[in-house]
């Protein structure tokens, strides 16, 4: 792993924030089109959790289980999500490294703020993504999100907008 | 108003959900009293292993002794209170508390505390037989699942579950190849703010899934699986999608105690006739151990939830339970658990990962509507002139009950007015 060169690295996080507002705006079908056909989504249950295969997870989807998540907040009334919630994914200290086979690794700090029904709550967590080159940008390979308190002991109420 | 006064002919009163008392009472005249799902033996094979777990809002140790006997106690030191135990599971040769070291034997009796001159004879004579951490009054086990009760008196474990509910635990245990099950791969937790009782009728409420997880539904119809084989995610969020008149033909049945089951509807997720290597792979495992007639016998019981009055859920063919923590009047958590089946084939594990995830993640995308409405159902009760919520649906055909007749949910308000009014 070396680290990205500095219009590299800006390059990479110009995408992150892409992403991050394609969500928060609620474009949804750019969102999901930023990630590759064989991508993976995985927010962990555990904290240092090694595999989705052995563990339950908060998600853990490909693109066509994302495809239905976000289907649903669009096209039909999911009580859920109604009203829509608003949410802002702040990115902060975002790395790059080049792993030398043609794949990026990047990660920065998530502050996730969301307001529904009156209230409003906050998930701070670590966010790594692999990134592929595509057009003279970026394809996600795989995201992981970890929550700080992704195994709270109580608990957590219902996720609606992906991290 | 008595408290069974609270369940009427097919209604029962707003305050059956939203009165903290009424929650103070259910405390102590249900939760205090039936025997509670803690966990499975699996989880505490040697001596010195050990699991924590909630019962009726307590916080308990459960522990195998040196003497290989299952023991449980309070997790809540004699001396100040603190909790000697803050792991969720582990092997411990003692329970030390981190406040003052008073150290517990896994059998939960006191073995020392620091500097114990500081203390008379009286002290000396009674903390043998007095402090040691305050035991669960009663443990018992049926196929590895482990129960304790509060109370110190009352009906043994097997009669409370009853034939209908020892059958789902029977089967959850046949269905390994090898016979042995054991709890892996941790816990979702769903937390929502309404009252737990709006879960426990919920999950045998078979009018509502077609029409409140339409949206999810819906998104499951517009997938184009491109012919290649269905995610069991997917066949989870599909299955729901069966007509009223499909969801009506189910069999449904309410037992003694509040307990009931509902026939399964997940076939095409989870049969051996799906196009799916692992599911055949595990079949002929199945075939190998007991023979064609008798894996048949064992496969095709045909049960979707047991539900055991009044928070576990259990679904052998998912290899799933599901457990409620009641946590105050309008708020209530849901933990659930999955097993790995001794002996089934590689991958067998994680589709029931994959199927617990869809269903009891915090981000399900089918549950979390059910949660969003029991928010809304738990506000709007707490005020306003109308007094009662209806359950008659099929009042009149209980003998002989559809799929959507509200026999179960009522058989449940039948079960808690008789422990309330005892």
């Amino acid at each position: 792993m070396k680290a990205a060169g500095l219009e590299r690295w800006h390059a990479v996080q110009q995408f992150l924030f892409l992403e991050a507002r394609l969500l928060d705006e609620r474009r949804f079908q750019e969102w999901l089109a930023l990630y590759a056909p064989d991508a993976e989504y995985w927010v962990p249950y555990a904290w240092g959790q090694e595999s989705p295969r052995d563990h339950v997870s908060l998600f853990y989807e490909t693109v066509q289980l994302l495809r239905m998540r976000v289907d649903r907040l669009e096209n039909e009334h999911a009580p859920l999500d109604s009203p829509p919630a608003r949410v802002n994914h702040y990115l902060t200290n975002v790395a790059a490294e080049e792993d030398g086979k043609g794949e990026v690794a990047a990660r920065a700090y998530l502050l996730f703020v969301e307001h529904r029904r009156g209230e409003s709550r906050w998930f701070a967590g670590r966010s790594t993504w692999s990134l592929r080159d595509k057009d003279g940008s970026f394809q996600i390979a795989a995201k992981r999100v970890d929550l700080l308190d992704a195994d709270r002991d109580g608990g957590h109420l219902r996720f609606a907008i992906p991290f | 108003m008595a408290l069974n006064d609270l369940v009427g002919h097919g209604r029962v009163h707003r305050r059956f959900y939203t009165d903290p008392a009424v929650f103070e009472e259910e405390r102590r005249r249900i939760f205090r009293r039936v025997w509670l799902w803690l966990g499975h033996e699996s989880q505490v094979r040697s001596p010195g292993d050990f699991f924590t777990a909630r019962m009726a809002g307590e916080r308990v140790i459960v522990a195998r002794h040196t003497d290989g006997t299952l023991r449980a106690f309070h997790n809540r030191c004699m001396h100040r209170g603190a909790e000697v135990c803050a792991a969720a599971s582990g092997n411990a040769r003692s329970f030390v508390c981190p406040y003052h070291a008073w150290t517990y034997r896994t059998d939960g009796s006191l073995a020392s505390v620091p500097l114990d001159q500081g203390y008379g004879a009286a002290f000396k004579e009674a903390r043998a037989r007095e402090l040691g951490l305050e035991p669960v009054a009663r443990l018992s086990s049926y196929q590895g699942f482990i129960f304790g009760s509060l109370s110190p008196s009352g009906e043994d474990l097997e009669t409370y579950l009853g034939p209908d509910v020892r059958a789902a635990f029977d089967n959850f245990v046949q269905r390994a190849p090898d016979g042995t099950i054991e709890l892996a791969g941790g816990r979702t937790v769903q937390r929502y703010r309404g009252n737990w009782k709006l879960q426990i009728e919920n999950s045998i409420d078979l009018l509502h899934p077609r029409i409140l997880h339409r949206s999810a539904i819906g998104a499951a119809d517009r997938v184009d699986h491109g012919g290649g084989r269905p995610s069991i995610e997917w066949d989870i969020v599909k299955a729901n999608g069966l007509t009223l008149r499909e969801w009506d033909g189910l069999r449904i049945a309410a037992l003694e105690r509040g307990h009931c089951w509902m026939g399964g509807f997940l076939t095409k997720a989870i049969d051996a006739e799906r196009e799916d290597p692992v599911q055949k792979r595990y079949r002929e495992a199945m075939v190998a151990r007991h023979g064609e007639q008798r894996a048949g016998e064992i496969l095709s019981f045909n049960r979707h939830n047991t539900i055991v009055y009044p928070n576990l859920f259990v679904n052998s063919r998912l290899a799933q339970i599901r457990v409620l923590q009641p946590v105050s009047v309008d708020c209530t958590e849901q933990h659930g658990y999955i097993f790995r089946l001794g002996g089934a084939p590689e991958g067998m594990f994680e589709s029931s990962v994959r199927m617990v995830n869809t269903n009891n993640s915090p981000a399900s995308i089918v549950t979390s509507d059910d949660h969003e409405i029991f928010e809304r159902i738990q506000e709007s009760l707490a005020t306003g002139d109308a007094e009662w919520v209806d359950w008659s649906r099929g009042l009149e055909r209980e003998s002989n009950p559809e799929g959507t007749n509200e026999l179960p949910m009522r058989n449940q308000h039948r079960a808690w007015a008789a422990y309330m009014g005892a």
